[in-house]
């Protein structure tokens, strides 16, 4: 049982990972990113990618995946969503665009062999990553054996959600991001540069989204669509937990978690996601706000 | 009658024709393909439908679709001389052999553990009165839980979308009675009174012209009913509808199901011109695909949306066999996605919508300015 609700809770943490992103840009900009899953993808084959190109260890993919998927977020951004802001739909389907566009930058072997300009890559197939050694085995608490990797996502994931708050609630930054979240025109009429800020709080969500990418480099794999279903999952997380409410998509990421593994045990895969989904249409319908949710000003 | 309506009147008439005058010009394989863009096209219109008219943006139109696919190809596949041939007097899909228990009795009613499910489908009247009612059902009972609740936008969007990916995942899980992934195969051909509709021939074809013309003419007369004005009142500004008294719950709920129906409809015909049935309808970028035809078609145009839809699809289906662009297709579209959201927000439908209405200004300002002078001349003399 110890072991499932461990699973459980890894789960949720990769949730967690990637929903914490969509909650800061969709519960403070208003902007629904589906493009966010793709994040993850790059932050995946930034792990592969060091690997190969610059001999690098798993443990510096981190900070590398971060930067190099704050700085596409930040491009983003400056290029396509800052036009959008205010357009809660559009954002959806101009992101999804983007989406298809970072997708297929990358099964083009990260290049435009199309024109006859060709930069050796990876290709649309199937990537795997190692893990350290000294992550690869268990750690046993009495007589519970619970894998090394796992635990080092829940600790990472520990890490960064902390850094997050730290960022929101103990920072002038994070009073401005918070103040956004709140009334956007009362922040902007306060002298708070709502364009700066923005920018800045969707790249570190898209960063956060390329950590996530590299804890799931580790054991799944990595290919050019993965972050299809990997941004909806973040969607529901966010959604069900209450928008704008950092704590409320920590809990939800939590309880989704342990739903999809504790379902998994009893049946299979399949229908843990099935149930998932199922909580998430009842968590919508009987609290639309969100099971978490604070007041609106 | 203005110009403006004129001219519109004129698109869809001109649409129409040119629907029916395609067999002219193609042969049987490629009107086989045309066939699945018009399906494509009633997809458009459904959408154009609850998104553009009703501000209700499903992403989970792929549902509708797959029900009405599904229903139709129970029935096409228990049709298909592969089901007769089971060793029973009564016919039994081949896939629910390889799922049942070995001791299991070859009987559709006990099988495996649902199939009796399967038993009023070896009527296919049944199977096509199902494909539009159960979308039709479906829709009825989630608008009206959702729009009582006053959900509104992108939350009921993330519902739809939840919803068809569930139902995708119980029908992947759900082997013995759906065949899982592989979804239905080997159909039969679509019966009616004696007549066969074989998918590379010019019948289907006509069916699925006949039945794109028939939606869009009901749903363009539809869009002209007071009905639909009060919906898009309700889409502008829906506390004040409220206020003045409209059941605002009803007015959304009886749109979202025609779309529902029309998609479920939609649904059957691309069964019947392709032969197959899977739960690749329900897929995530399915549903999403229809938006995006809409949308650079022009959400709020049922034509623009249609032709937006077939336009896409054929345009991809050539440039994916031009050997520079089969890469590269995918990402032009995502461009071209990302480039009309930003440019273009009201898709080419609006574009045309606004060319037509310069048109129609102009027309009554010569005819004004024609007026006065004529009035000037009568004057002098």
């Amino acid at each position: 049982m110890v072991e499932v609700l461990f699973i459980g809770l890894s789960l949720s943490s990769i949730l967690l990972l990637i929903a914490l992103g969509l909650a800061i840009t969709y519960g403070a900009m208003g902007v629904i990113n589906m493009a966010h899953g793709d994040m993850v993808m790059i932050g995946a084959y930034v792990t592969v990618m060091s690997k190969i190109w610059l001999g690098l260890d798993f443990y510096f993919a981190i900070p590398l995946a971060f930067i190099v998927t704050a700085l596409i977020g930040l491009l983003i951004e400056r290029i396509v969503i800052r036009r959008l802001y205010g357009r809660l739909l559009d954002t959806l389907l101009a992101t999804w665009g983007i989406s298809i566009l970072l997708q297929q930058a990358v099964r083009l072997e990260l290049g435009l062999s199309f024109f006859g300009l060709h930069i050796e890559g990876l290709g649309p197939g199937l990537q795997k990553v190692d893990v350290p050694e000294f992550l690869r085995g268990t750690i046993s608490f009495g007589d519970t054996e619970l894998n090394g990797y796992r635990m080092f996502i829940i600790l990472v994931t520990i890490a960064l959600t902390f850094v997050t708050w730290f960022l929101l609630y103990r920072t002038a930054f994070g009073v401005q991001v918070r103040a956004i979240i709140r009334n956007p025109e009362m922040a902007a009429a306060s002298g708070i540069d709502v364009k700066r800020v923005n920018s800045l709080t969707f790249a570190f969500g898209s960063g956060l989204a390329g950590v996530a990418g590299v804890m799931m480099s580790g054991f799944k794999t990595v290919f050019p669509d993965m972050g299809a279903t990997l941004v909806v999952d973040g969607f529901m997380v966010v959604v069900a937990g209450g928008v704008g409410s950092i704590y409320g998509t920590i809990l939800s990421s939590g309880l989704l978690g342990e739903i999809n593994a504790l379902v998994a045990l009893a049946s299979n895969d399949i229908i843990a996601r099935a149930v998932v989904f199922a909580v998430v249409i009842l968590v919508i319908i009987l609290k639309p706000k969100g099971l978490f949710s604070f007041k609106e000003r | 009658m203005g110009l403006e309506r004129k001219i519109q009147l004129g698109a869809y008439a001109l649409f129409i024709v040119a629907l029916f005058l395609v067999p002219e010009f193609s042969d049987e394989f490629w009107l086989n393909r045309a066939s699945k863009y018009l399906v494509y096209g009633m997809l458009g219109v459904s959408i154009a439908l609850t998104w553009g008219y009703a501000g209700v943006l499903s992403l989970g139109q792929g549902l509708f679709f797959g029900i009405g696919a599904y229903m139709l190809a129970m029935s096409l596949k228990l049709a298909s001389p592969t089901s007769l041939a089971q060793g029973s007097d009564r016919p039994i899909p081949d896939f629910m052999l390889w799922n049942a228990e070995p001791d299991a009795p070859v009987e559709l009613c006990c099988i495996t553990p649902g199939s009796y499910l399967w038993l009023p489908f070896e009527s296919v009247s049944f199977g096509m009165l199902m494909g539009v009612l159960l979308p039709a059902v479906v829709a009825g009972i989630l608008g009206t839980i959702v729009f009582k609740k006053r959900i509104s936008g992108v939350f009921i969007s993330i519902i739809t979308l939840a919803l068809v990916l569930l139902v995708r995942l119980v029908v992947i899980d759900l082997q013995p009675l759906t065949n899982g992934f592989n979804g239905l195969t080997d159909l039969a051909f679509l019966t009616i009174a004696g007549f066969e509709f074989d998918p590379y021939s010019r019948s289907t074809y006509y069916l699925c012209a006949a039945s794109l013309a028939l939606v869009l003419i009901a749903a363009r007369l539809l869009a002209d009913t007071r009905a639909s004005l009060i919906l898009q009142a309700i889409r502008d500004d829906q506390q004040r509808a409220r206020h003045l008294g409209f059941n605002v719950p009803m007015y959304q709920t009886f749109f979202f199901v025609v779309s529902a129906a029309i998609a479920g409809y939609a649904g059957m015909l691309f069964v019947v011109a392709s032969e197959f049935a899977s739960p690749t309808f329900m897929d995530l970028s399915f549903s999403v695909a229809m938006v995006v035809w809409a949308a650079v078609g022009g959400r709020s145009s049922l034509l623009g949306a249609c032709i937006g839809a077939i336009a896409i699809n054929w345009i991809e289906a050539e440039v994916s066999e031009t050997a520079a662009l089969v890469e590269a297709w995918k990402a032009i579209i995502g461009l071209i996605f990302v480039l009309v959201v930003l440019f273009l927000p009201r898709g080419l439908g609006g574009v045309a919508h606004d060319l037509a209405a310069r048109l129609a200004r102009r027309q009554s300002r010569k005819a004004a300015a024609a007026g006065t002078a004529g009035a000037e001349v009568k004057r002098h003399a």
